[in-house]
């Protein structure tokens, strides 16, 4: 299993090494439109070409873009993303402002949309085709069609109108005076609205996908060899089946931990909430190649690293699979 | 993202430069046992103490003042850093801030500063002519690029920087520059801070948003406290502020200032309305709900006044852009632009895309400028008979099938691009569209990412009609990247190596004469000429000027709203009724 781990982690380095070429390639080819500095133009009419062309040499980009890339790939080697445009500080200082915040996010929502849709699933297949299983798999209907965006406008009004959540943000204006204790319920607070319309709203999905996978193993024959037995219908579901059935999903998690980052853009620009999203939505709009090109390797070591551990995983949940 | 072209940041406005400067207005002996000669803020008395709240889109970029240019630094800045001279929000004239007085020389070339006596940094550092001195030297290196080298840069020659003594500098510019006083007013930095930074060349990074806010030393009504980025700002009062109200008491009024980060101005306006935050800038279609709401609310809407921004249409007259001959010469074609311009419906926008609240434009320059803007330029009134003759003067013939053709035969149809993030610019787009197509011109609305429409604009040129915006200022001076022949942002025909057009070669002289002429009132002249131009020769087709709107709650005080100036120009002396 180490040398598994291993083997993988070593993969890790050519793997993300492509993704970044075809990012880089993806954000040169991009049609027709200029760069960062070309649109200062017409923001600060009074800039003059060679301010311009100033600039542009600091952060090296009057180099062919191969060049941009290698130096951009070096910087990396030694740990540093190199310089945001807008910002002209370090990406790396931009994302770890940010990076806490939307780990906090999509740890909170995980565990949220995990601990519905898990419970929830198995009872829809436990009493499959019963009024609670029609009226849950409808309201996991409408929860898939309904966009995160869309959610999170509807929670925002929702707060709007009751006044009992805040709007927006992580914290209140008063939070560096609070107590330890009321600090931890200040953000929980902020937390509530992000994490449903990010978390709560992908339960639908889930939820189908465990009420099916049970349904497939209640079928299966060492479940009626089970029954048969006299094993308790309890026993049946909760020892054998939901342990069979739970394995699919185990591989859908890695998935998740890269697809949150993607989802929590939207919801955080509508939520104001200060993650990550909100600030890479702004540098890929503006060209801010470096912060772009950071947080798409952040989003790619967290995919992989998610899907090595849902690997590692399966095979602690799953005797069948083993890989020495 | 904010996409709305700045087109003036430096606004000052219209005072002729005296020979000795204005003394500060209020009662002579207001002074303070350190500050022997503070500025006098007038108001009536106010309270000190409480806390303000606001909220602004999109976080700072930088805490440099020489880096900063977008609204979204130089906003968070306003309060910590001042600049020699100010302007009035009121009455828009340039007055003493740092400097107490200046002097003129005969030529109009050297200007000299006096310092207030007793100036000091927030840390408590004294303030003195080797700050501006520094200050300057920044601005200027070559190996810091910023805008305000290229503003104050006169006949391509930076302008020199001298100490006299601790409290007096000099300023000599290579040929006398007409904008001088309202380029001057920039931030001034602590040496003391940043020389160290400078000399061994890490200025570029000094000050950036990673910089623990305690390290920025200013001499502004304000200090920052604490920045969390993509939440909030926070400030505290300044307590060596060189302010004073008029009973001689050490401004500002309000101890706390708590500058939310909203994704957008939407979010901005729930906060408001949900009581988080003390002003709003409203958008004209929102004038009427929020008018309605001020009762429940407990907030006033003021009115500003026209805005300075402007809305256009224009048309690609660059021939190196690459357009088939027989369409360049429709857009060269002043009669053809003429004609577009009676057939843009002014009160359809003002109704469709503001709510009945604009005003008409016809020229370059907004009437918000009350210095130089010229009322008398020509006027094309929507008619779209007006419209089909004067395009008819162009040789321009619609036939029996309503397709409008050239005198060669060729039927008119274009493009008009427009950037689509801007829903007002869309709106205003299709307007125009449907009122060309009523001429018999088949015309397509094409919005597009902001980026794809700058690299057009700048680079490829590759565009034949497009509905922009410029948001405009006080001193048309700072237009000259857009009026001057050889400028990146003329639009229709960037960068010309020589003057294309004889009207273009007008404009090229009248700029380059009112920068070089001190007198305001002649300089007046040369940019009324110039508005004329613009208006008989229609290179943009410009279309209205929403009225600007704010919303601040009740319980402040001195609230005294411009367009100009914004709600809190005078903010030192804004304070909280009891």
């Amino acid at each position: 299993m180490i040398r598994y781990i291993a083997r993988r982690l070593i993969l890790l380095g050519p793997l993300l090494i492509g993704i970044t070429f075809v990012s880089w390639a993806a954000i040169q080819l991009a049609p027709g439109s200029g760069d960062y500095f070309q649109s200062l133009v017409l923001q600060y009419p009074q800039i003059s070409p060679a301010t311009i062309a100033g600039l542009r040499a600091r952060f090296g980009m009057d180099q062919p873009p191969w060049i941009q890339y290698l130096r951009w790939l070096w910087n990396i080697l030694h740990l540093d993303l190199g310089l945001s445009f807008a910002y002209q500080v370090p990406v790396t200082w931009l994302i770890g402002t940010r990076a806490l915040n939307t780990l906090l996010l999509s740890v909170t929502s995980l565990v949220a949309a995990w601990s519905i849709a898990i419970p929830l699933g198995i009872y829809s297949a436990v009493h499959q085709y019963s009024v609670t299983d029609g009226l849950l798999s409808a309201g996991a209907f409408v929860a898939i069609s309904v966009p995160s965006f869309f959610s999170a406008l509807l929670l925002l009004y929702a707060a709007f109108w009751s006044h009992v959540l805040p709007l927006q943000g992580l914290t209140s204006v008063n939070y560096d005076g609070l107590s330890w204790g009321a600090k931890v319920l200040d953000v929980a607070r902020h937390l509530v609205l992000p994490t449903i319309a990010l978390g709560v709203f992908s339960v639908g999905g889930l939820m189908r996908y465990m009420r099916n996978n049970l349904l497939d193993v209640l079928r299966a024959d060492y479940v009626k060899t089970a029954r048969s037995k006299g094993v308790s219908e309890r026993r049946v579901i909760f020892r054998h089946a939901v342990r069979n059935a739970i394995n699919p999903l185990v591989t859908l998690f890695g998935f998740e931990l890269g697809g949150l980052l993607s989802g929590a853009a939207f919801v955080e620009n509508i939520l104001g909430y200060p993650g990550l999203g909100r600030l890479v939505l702004e540098a890929v709009l503006k060209k801010d190649v470096f912060v772009v090109m950071g947080s798409l390797l952040m989003g790619s070591v967290l995919l992989i690293l998610g899907n090595l551990t849902a690997d590692v995983l399966l095979a602690f949940v799953d005797p069948r699979i083993r890989y020495d | 993202m904010n996409t709305t072209i700045v087109l003036s940041l430096v606004t000052a406005l219209l005072m002729v430069p005296p020979q000795v400067g204005a003394a500060p207005p209020g009662p002579p002996h207001a002074s303070l046992p350190d500050l022997p000669n503070p500025k006098v803020m007038l108001g009536e008395p106010g309270r000190f103490g409480g806390t303000f709240l606001d909220a602004q889109v999109a976080d700072p970029r930088t805490f440099n003042p020489i880096l900063a240019q977008e609204t979204s630094s130089t906003g968070p800045l306003g309060g910590l850093f001042d600049g020699l001279v100010e302007d009035n929000g009121e009455t828009t004239a340039t007055e003493p801030a740092l400097a107490e007085s200046w002097t003129t020389s005969p030529d109009g070339r050297t200007w000299t500063f006096v310092l207030r006596k007793g100036l000091k940094w927030s840390d408590g550092a004294p303030m003195t002519a080797d700050d501006v001195v520094f200050t300057f030297k920044v601005i200027y290196d070559k190996k810091i690029p910023n805008s305000l080298q290229d503003v104050l840069t006169v006949a391509g020659k930076p302008i020199a920087v001298t100490k006299v003594n601790d409290q007096t500098v000099q300023f000599r510019t290579a040929e006398p520059f007409g904008p001088f006083l309202r380029s001057i007013g920039i931030g001034i930095l602590p040496r003391h801070k940043l020389e160290a930074a400078y000399t061994s060349g890490k200025f570029n990074q000094t000050w950036g948003v990673n910089t623990p806010p305690k390290e920025l030393v200013g001499t502004g009504a304000y200090v920052m406290t604490e920045y969390k980025p993509a939440q909030r700002i926070m400030y505290l009062r300044n307590g060596n502020y060189w302010k004073v109200d008029l009973q001689g008491h050490r401004l500002p009024y309000i101890q706390r200032l708590v500058l939310t980060i909203v994704p957008d101005q939407n979010a901005h306006r729930l906060l408001f309305q949900g009581g988080q935050t003390d002003s709003y800038g409203i958008r004209p279609r929102e004038y009427a709900e929020f008018k309605r709401g001020e009762k429940t609310g407990g907030y006033t809407v003021y009115d500003g006044g026209p805005s300075f921004g402007t809305e256009f249409l224009s048309f690609n007259q660059n021939p190196r852009a690459g357009l088939p001959e027989y369409k360049l010469r429709w857009f060269q074609n002043q009669k053809f632009r003429q004609g577009v311009a009676y057939a843009v419906d002014r009160d359809a926008i003002t109704d469709q895309v503001y709510a009945g609240h604009a005003i008409p434009q016809y020229g370059p320059e907004s009437p918000a400028d009350k210095f130089f803007y010229n009322p008398k330029v020509k006027q094309y009134p929507y008619n779209l008979d007006t419209a089909t003759a004067t395009l008819a003067e162009g040789g321009f013939k619609k036939g029996a099938d309503g397709v409008l053709r050239d005198a060669d035969g060729h039927p008119v149809e274009f493009v008009i691009s427009t950037n689509a993030d801007n829903q007002d610019r869309v709106a205003i787009g299709n307007i125009i569209r449907q009122d060309l197509s009523k001429l018999g011109m088949k015309v397509t609305l094409a919005p597009e990412a902001f980026n794809t429409l700058v690299n057009k604009l700048v680079e490829s040129f590759k565009w034949e009609a497009i509905v922009l915006g410029l948001t405009g200022g006080i001193e048309p001076h700072n237009g000259q990247n857009v009026w001057k022949s050889s400028g990146s942002l003329h639009m229709w025909n960037p960068k010309e190596p020589n003057p294309a057009t004889p009207w273009e070669g007008e404009i090229d002289r009248l700029f380059n004469l009112a920068a070089t002429t001190v007198d305001q009132n002649r300089r007046k002249g040369y940019y009324d000429k110039y508005q004329t131009i613009v208006a008989e020769q229609v290179p943009f087709a410009y279309t209205t000027i929403p009225t600007s709107y704010v919303a601040v709650r009740n319980k402040f005080g001195n609230i005294k709203y411009t367009a100009f100036g914004g709600p809190f120009w005078n903010f030192p002396v804004i304070y909280i009724k009891p």
